[in-house]
């Protein structure tokens, strides 16, 4: 177990901040080592995240190698976005509310509010992963609103006010001046993934595995005698690409 | 005392996590196939017929597929209720071919005792539970739920139950289906394989232009598109089945979500509730009980026997047997 001077254990802090404890939002700030624990909270949590949203690779067939690299990069992905949302909500506290904050220490606690992401790979579990996805929403923002509301120094009202402006600017800067990064992004995530990822989850309804099977059926049975059948069945299984 | 409890909650929480942890990766497999990770071939676990079921018959009038409960690891049928309720289901229904030899809880009906990684595992599992260990048997029994709720969640179902499909015609083929002639296909899902059956009834309508029958046996099931595909569906379940009251935790099952496919197959009138009697899910006083007797005389298994295969009597119009009753869209039946 991880231990950095002034604070718990790692996994100690990552229990503490998930119970929303506002003290660890605070004592992050202060000890030296704080900015690695939370690097190593958003690491974690981007690597969750990338497993609980892998259902897109495997819907879109991509080869186990090209797997963990495809979830590597989104994990990587997941930092730029904390690095986003670190700035976002440093430039919102000190040129809209005036405060006075290093951005280390706003660094620490958007790090922390990171922490119920941790779990996010829960969400694959069946039928239950939908309602816990929701759940741990919820719980994000709450931390969001948390981390905000102790990095800042504001009052409740001010850092949900806060988190809705950070919010709202990452959402015109993703349809702006962010547009190429996300397109790189997207790019690269389709290299590592050798695929085009053309599919999503919407789109799965409409995809079939064997889509020549009902014409194979069809032109097999000429073929084959009665007596064949039991000894030649697998040979009408072909593989296909899914088609929508 | 209170570091014992605390030994205790430390344990009970590892457990829980290590449950959570598997359940996580249980859509791995259903995902893995479909990405092509596993390869095309579907397993077979080749059971000779006992001259009953799995009996190849030319010219029949029906197929009738049975996907057993989650107490399965394989195709082959080890409970000697099952055997017997095949059986006899043979008897009364001659014309008919019977198949059992699918594995509903894997996507390519490959056995749990014959997996690359975990066969070990799951053998020493069988053996303990053959020799009556319960956690052994609850351990397959939770790893064949997590395949039921993959079936019955909108993220993995349409993967999972093509992949059902693909198996069901797999089997049916195996056995001579003939599918220019259309016979009609009855799908018997045995308690959690009631979602196995229904789930599977969406894609195996796009590859077989049959009319397709679902019998659900004390059935655990959600609202499902298989509902609207189905030909006809018919719940049957004893009043002291409560497990098969379990598919009311899917929302869709609900009155109050009228626009489900279950409350629009109700409204449709494609499925049938039939009460059979006092027959509790599984076991002693179950459905496939000989020894529990209705009050006419009749066991739970012959009588089980008779409902299902008036059922398919009905709409394969073969002949009428000896105790035949109809079977109408009231919620009891009674001998």
């Amino acid at each position: 177990m991880v231990e950095f001077t002034g604070m718990p254990s790692l996994w100690q802090t990552i229990q503490q901040a998930m119970r929303l404890d506002q003290n660890i939002f605070a004592d992050i700030q202060r000890v030296p080592g704080g900015l690695g624990i939370a690097l190593i909270i958003v690491s974690l949590a981007g690597l969750s995240e990338s497993l609980g949203q892998s259902v897109i690779l495997f819907i879109n067939r991509v080869r186990p190698r090209r797997f963990m690299l495809a979830l590597l990069i989104t994990a990587a992905s997941h930092l730029v976005g904390y690095l986003l949302w670190t700035m976002t909500v440093w430039v919102v506290g000190v040129y809209v509310f005036g405060q006075t904050v290093s951005l280390t220490a706003i660094a620490c606690v958007v790090g922390l509010a990171y922490a119920p992401q941790i779990l996010a790979f829960f969400e694959l579990t069946p039928f239950l992963g939908n309602p816990f996805s929701i759940l741990l929403s919820l719980w994000s923002m709450v931390a969001v609103v948390m981390a905000v509301q102790m990095g800042l120094a504001l009052e409740l009202w001010q850092a949900l006010l806060a988190s809705g402006l950070g919010w709202a600017f990452i959402q015109i800067w993703r349809r702006t001046i962010g547009r190429p990064i996300y397109a790189l992004g997207r790019w690269l995530q389709r290299r590592a993934t050798g695929v085009p990822m053309e599919f999503t989850l919407s789109d799965l309804s409409l995809l079939r595995r064997h889509r020549a099977w009902p014409e194979n059926l069809g032109n097999w049975r000429t073929r084959m005698s009665q007596r064949d059948l039991r000894g030649n069945v697998g040979k009408l299984f072909k593989r296909e690409q899914p088609r929508a | 005392m209170l570091e014992t409890l605390g030994d205790l909650a430390t344990y009970f929480g590892i457990v829980l996590m290590g449950l959570l942890i598997w359940a996580a990766l249980s859509p791995f497999e259903t995902l893995g196939w479909w990405a092509g990770w596993f390869g095309e071939k579907i397993y077979v676990d080749n059971l000779p017929s006992d001259g009953f079921v799995r009996a190849v018959r030319d010219d029949s009038r029906g197929y009738i597929l049975f996907l057993s409960g989650i107490g399965r690891v394989s195709g082959e049928t080890f409970s000697r209720r099952e055997q017997g309720f095949l059986q006899r289901l043979a008897v009364a229904l001659p014309d008919a071919v019977i198949i059992d030899d699918i594995f509903p809880y894997s996507v390519n009906n490959l056995a749990l005792t014959g997996q690359p990684v975990f066969a070990r595992f799951w053998r020493w599992a069988l053996r303990r539970k053959i020799d009556g260990a319960a956690l052994a048997g609850n351990l397959i029994n939770l790893r064949n739920v997590l395949q039921v709720l993959i079936s019955a969640d909108r993220r993995y179902s349409p993967i999972y139950n093509q992949a059902m499909a693909e198996v069901l015609l797999h089997g049916l083929l195996r056995y001579n289906y003939d599918v220019n002639r259309k016979t009609p296909i009855f799908i018997v899902g045995y308690s959690g394989a009631g979602q196995m059956a229904v789930g599977a009834v969406t894609y195996l309508r796009e590859l077989i232009d049959a009319p397709i029958y679902v019998v659900s046996l004390g059935g655990i099931f959600s609202s499902d598109p298989g509902l609207l595909a189905v030909d006809h569906m018919y719940h049957i379940y004893g009043t002291e089945d409560w497990p098969q009251k379990l598919g009311l935790i899917a929302p869709g099952r609900w009155p109050l979500f009228a626009a489900s496919e279950w409350n629009r197959a109700r409204r449709q009138e494609l499925i049938t509730l039939l009460n059979i009697g006092p027959m509790c899910h599984t076991s002693t006083g179950g459905y496939l009980d000989i020894k529990s007797l209705l009050p006419s005389g009749v066991s739970y298994l012959d009588h089980t026997v008779a409902v299902i295969s008036e059922i398919v009597r009905k709409h394969t119009q073969l002949p009428a047997g000896s105790n035949s009753f109809s079977i109408t869209d009231s919620t009891s039946v009674q001998t």
